[in-house]
């Protein structure tokens, strides 16, 4: 069930950007916690797909964290109050400190990012670029990509299917290995460029190159008022960020 | 001879240098920043501030530049940008999910830079980043380090590092070296130099010798960064070479420096 | 309104491709260019939607003329350069792979049918207004909220007519617009075509084979190694003893030689060996779905089929788009598991383990797609893939890609580059890596589509001679006349059921 869309995906995004740009001017732990069960959290559950979107923060973030507390927790050269020792690990107050800001840092700055990208519809975002008068090759670059991913895919799991089928054994010894990617990447690669020496034509024909803005077939879902926000919400946060280093407050 | 159905006689776009170059510059005033001026800070927990310049620094930087790159790329080297930046993301999160020591997330960007050159390449690294941002918010940082990748990667093919399948691995090498300089500082105040599983071992390894914390994510990007490209480099040789005569035809950078060795050579002249 | 004149067309430096043609098209005319693969089609397509290949190498020497300007091209760095937008605008081009013909950057139908307008800045209510007024013509509204990647074969190409036509050209060119579909999806495309023709707009249709059903009085213009050997009108063509340059007519018989001793040498070149007795493969009761893909439900793809395969059995199966053939033959290597049943090949039952790619000595399974399976650098590397890799040194895996090879009529083209291959060739050397395996039992997937006169007839010699040899083939195809003309059994699907028994045959079909 996607949810209601309330804004812009472009208002959206940027103001996942300035949430984090604040975080790291504020940079104390309470305020990244408030802003994890003030922001994060109500929205990954007002999303929509919140298990999709709690899915993909756990798997990005989470061996992150892991990692970030056994490493700092266990090895943290510069710390004094030890805790525990065993041969070259040192537990220490100071390493699980840091390991604590950092992970938290690190879980609002993949929770905000994505929970706005994974909300946010990228034909809408790619058509409200071209609605903008963004550089049409730089749209024509993110709208492709995007597009082109699950296409990929989708297409390596044929291609690995079909050499198994003429005697392809996943697994194995590590020369084995390296052939079994070979034989997938090979007829991969290789199909998806003589696909973009088409392309290119079909580009050049369908009058890519034309001077002047494109247009989109997609209504245009921005408006003014938020295109006023956004400048409003980076003018502010720009402000805020100085005012809070010329008090002094970021040292 | 003007015919509404000609174009008039080529005039090939130009970079815009100056966006260029202040790109560049952005980068470079970053990386030295971060490595002269910030170690010190570090004992008392990563500021917020060196990592507000670790962003912006370093997405403003990639951005300028692929600002300035765009607007100059052929037809056919903006049609395999989008390719290069599908193949990084999709081996990338796969070799990502499986725990290794290496990335394996530039062979988009490396097959795009020796196909069509190392503006291409840069624009594909940076550009790549940025959009797999958008799954995987930890690769966002790292975008000025692949932009750096793809240019280096094109400058080495275009100087011959991939006539000889046996050249390629040592330009990875070097590429890689280079790369894990970059990177380490954006590892390290950005996210405490937490990695995956196999890159986290490393870390740990230095800092049990008692190393700073840049220092250790530098000598880990060095290992883990050098073999990654090295790896990187020789698959996308193997790659290269295995592709058929007509699908190289279409690449006037191939032809122009002899990049690969055999049948592209510019048998036609010009 | 476009007329091409080529005196001699080559890449980059090889052997002249195209050469002698003179080929003028009116407006709103039907122009049939036909010849078997390699013969030049697509270079001839290319050169009239205005891809004169000047930067990548190729030489062009002759002229474009369309309406009244006339370009002169002689091959040389000092050659106009067309304007791909501009002449688009008049002559638009529909190419042979689909893949390369989307934009990728459309989330929909409607927005890829947008795609060339809005490029050139059509203003938003014009565009909707264009697109809707296209899809309308050509009965796409249906599919106007589609993912373009998700659509059918028949109506990717439908998509792919719609965004080149939204413009209203004056002239369309299709490079085989009918590869790889099926006869329902076919007429699908015919129609559309057909609208468009009424409309007025002159279609140029390149093909391997003579229409079957056309206006006797559209033109054809047959092209044989890059030179015309006949032009005139389509009821002359079907007279003009065409076969003779391996052209024949869609949807007729293959013409295989009856007599055994003729028949490819496939058998010696597979070299199976065959237990007596038992049948070759078997499902018993075999019910599958596809889980997870979705959340449309577990639908049943096969609804408790049995089948046994025995040697000397040449199995057809027939049935509309959806049926479950491919399901049912992926089962047979294991690339599916059933979700109840047994499958048995070579008298053992598959277990939930065994990896498909330990079956591919048993079974040789020939997929639709030919591409996604070419990935060595010569055509002998590629055939010896199978054997080297079920264990044979490197001195027989070659010794059989060879045999192979030269069974399928390969055998010159041992050095060349896959890639470099025209479409009939690769599926060819395909086909000559499942020979080179040595499995008993063939499983083909669609193995006529898109193949030429003479490609189809040494398909349908290799699998009477394999049959003939003890060896057992399990097809799935649209193409009833090879059917009809091949198997002992034809078996028809319909919603994972088997419908028709199938009375067994003598071989042959006599």
């Amino acid at each position: 069930m996607p949810r209601r869309r309330v804004f812009n995906p472009l208002t959206e995004l940027l103001a996942a950007a300035l949430l984090v740009v604040l975080v790291l001017v504020v940079n104390t732990w309470q305020f990244s916690l408030a802003v994890l069960v003030a922001a994060v959290v109500p929205g990954v559950l007002l999303s929509g797909k919140p298990r999709q979107i709690a899915l993909a923060i756990a798997v990005t973030a989470g061996p992150l964290l892991l990692s970030s507390f056994l490493l700092h927790g266990l090895f943290f050269p510069e710390g004094t109050t030890v805790l525990a020792e065993w041969g070259p690990a040192r537990v220490t107050a100071e390493g699980l400190q840091f390991a604590a800001l950092t992970g938290l840092r690190l879980a609002v700055f993949t929770g905000v990012l994505l929970t706005a990208a994974l909300t946010v519809s990228i034909p809408e975002l790619v058509s409200t670029l071209t609605h903008r008068g963004w550089n049409r090759r730089l749209v024509f670059v993110v709208g492709s990509a995007v597009g082109l991913l699950p296409h990929v895919a989708e297409r390596a799991r044929r291609i690995t299917r079909a050499q198994q089928a003429r005697g392809l054994v996943v697994g194995g010894s590590v020369p084995s290995r390296v052939r079994g990617l070979l034989m997938v990447s090979v007829p991969l690669v290789t199909g998806l460029l003589i696909d973009a020496a088409e392309r290119t034509q079909l580009l050049e024909a369908r009058g890519f190159s034309s001077p002047g803005p494109r247009t989109s077939y997609l209504p245009d879902t921005d408006t003014a008022g938020q295109r006023t926000a956004r400048w409003l919400l980076a003018a502010g946060v720009l402000g805020f960020a100085c005012a809070w280093y010329a008090v002094g407050a970021g040292r | 001879m003007s015919s509404p159905l000609t174009l008039p006689a080529t005039k090939a776009a130009r970079p815009r240098t100056a966006l260029v170059a202040v790109g560049a510059a952005l980068i470079a005033a970053t990386y030295l920043y971060l490595v002269l001026v910030q170690p010190a800070e570090i004992a008392e927990g990563i500021g917020g501030t060196s990592s507000l310049i670790t962003l912006f620094g370093f997405l403003g930087g990639g951005a300028l530049l692929v600002a300035g790159i765009l607007p100059s790329l052929s037809t056919s080297s903006l049609v395999l940008m989008p390719l290069g930046i599908a193949l990084n993301i999709a081996i990338g999160q796969t070799a990502g999910s499986l725990g290794l020591q290496i990335y394996l997330d530039a062979i988009g960007t490396v097959l795009v830079a020796v196909l069509a050159g190392p503006a291409a390449g840069a624009a594909t690294g940076a550009l790549s980043n940025a959009i797999w941002g958008l799954f995987n918010p930890l690769a966002l940082p790292f975008a000025a380090g692949a932009a750096l990748i793809g240019l280096l990667a094109g400058t080495a093919a275009r100087y011959g590092m991939f006539r000889r399948v046996y050249l390629a691995p040592v330009a990875g090498l070097l590429v890689g070296a280079v790369g894990g300089l970059v990177a380490a500082p954006v590892a390290a105040f950005m996210f405490g130099a937490a990695g995956t599983v196999g890159t986290n071992a490393l870390v740990a390894a230095f800092r049990a010798v008692g190393d700073s914390l840049l220092v250790a994510a530098t000598k880990q990007g060095l290992t883990s960064d050098t073999i990654d490209k090295l790896v990187v480099f020789t698959l996308v040789a193997l790659l290269a070479y295995a592709l058929p005569r007509r699908s190289r035809a279409q690449f006037p950078f191939l032809r122009r420096y002899r990049v690969l060795a055999g049948r592209t050579g510019s048998a036609t002249g010009r | 309104m476009i007329r091409l004149e080529c005196s001699s067309f080559a890449y980059d430096g090889g052997p002249v491709v195209l050469s002698g043609v003179d080929l003028a098209v009116e407006p709103g005319a039907l122009v049939h260019v036909v010849g078997p693969s390699g013969s030049g089609k697509t270079t001839l397509a290319r050169l009239l939607a205005g891809q004169t290949g000047a930067g990548n190498g190729a030489q062009f020497r002759g002229a474009l003329t369309l309406g009244t300007d006339r370009l002169g091209f002689t091959g040389g760095p000092g050659d106009p350069r067309i304007d791909p937008a501009a002449w688009s605008s008049t002559v638009a081009y529909a190419a042979q792979r689909t893949e390369g013909q989307l934009s990728m950057m459309s989330a929909t139908v409607a927005e890829e049918i947008a795609f060339g307008p809005a490029n050139r800045g059509m203003p938003a209510g014009e565009l909707r207004a264009a697109v809707q007024a296209t899809a309308a013509r050509l009965g796409l509204t249906d599919l106007l909220n589609r993912d373009p990647r998700r659509l059918s074969g028949g109506q990717l190409r439908r998509t792919i007519i719609a965004a080149a036509v939204v413009g209203n050209p004056r002239v369309l060119i299709l490079d085989e617009p009918f590869q790889g579909l099926d006869a329902d999806a076919r007429a699908e495309v015919a129609r559309t075509l057909e609208v468009l023709r009424a409309a007025g707009t002159a279609l140029v249709i390149c093909a391997p084979m003579l229409p079957g059903a056309a206006p006797g009085r559209s033109r054809v213009l047959a092209l044989v190694s890059g030179r015309p050997v006949f032009d005139g009108t389509l009821g002359q063509a079907r007279t003009a003893g065409l076969e003779r340059y391996a052209i024949g007519t869609e949807g007729s018989a293959p013409d295989v030689l009856r007599d055994p001793r003729g028949w490819a040498a496939a058998a010696p070149a597979s070299g199976f060996s065959v237990k007596a007795g038992g049948p070759l493969a078997e499902l018993a009761g075999v019910s599958f779905s596809y889980r997870g893909e979705g959340t449309r439900g577990q639908a049943e793809v096969l609804r408790g089929v049995d089948l046994r395969v025995d040697p000397g059995d040449i199995v057809g199966l027939t049935g509309a788009n959806g049926s479950g053939k491919s399901t049912l033959l992926q089962h047979l290597n294991g690339l599916l598991r059933a979700s109840s049943g047994t499958v048995a090949v070579a008298g053992r039952p598959l277990g939930r383990r065994t990896a498909t790619g330990r079956l591919a000595g048993a079974v040789g399974f020939l997929f639709q797609d030919t591409d996604q399976q070419l990935f060595e650098r010569t055509v002998l590397r590629e055939v010896a893939y199978g054997p080297a890799a079920a264990g044979a040194g490197r001195e027989a895996a070659q010794g059989r890609a060879r045999t192979a090879l030269a069974a399928v009529g390969l055998g010159h083209a041992a050095g060349e580059h896959p890639y470099e291959l025209g479409f009939v060739e690769r599926r060819l050397v395909a086909f000559a890596s499942l020979i080179a395996s040595g499995p008993a039992v063939w499983v083909l997937d669609e193995p006529t589509a898109g193949l030429d006169l003479r490609g189809r007839n040494r398909v349908g010699e290799l699998i009477l001679g394999h049959a003939a040899a003890g060896g057992a083939v399990v097809l799935a195809t649209h193409d009833g006349a090879f059917a009809g003309a091949l198997c002992t059994r034809i078996l028809e699907l319909k919603d994972g059921r088997i419908l028709s028994g199938g009375a067994r045959r003598g071989a042959g079909g006599a």
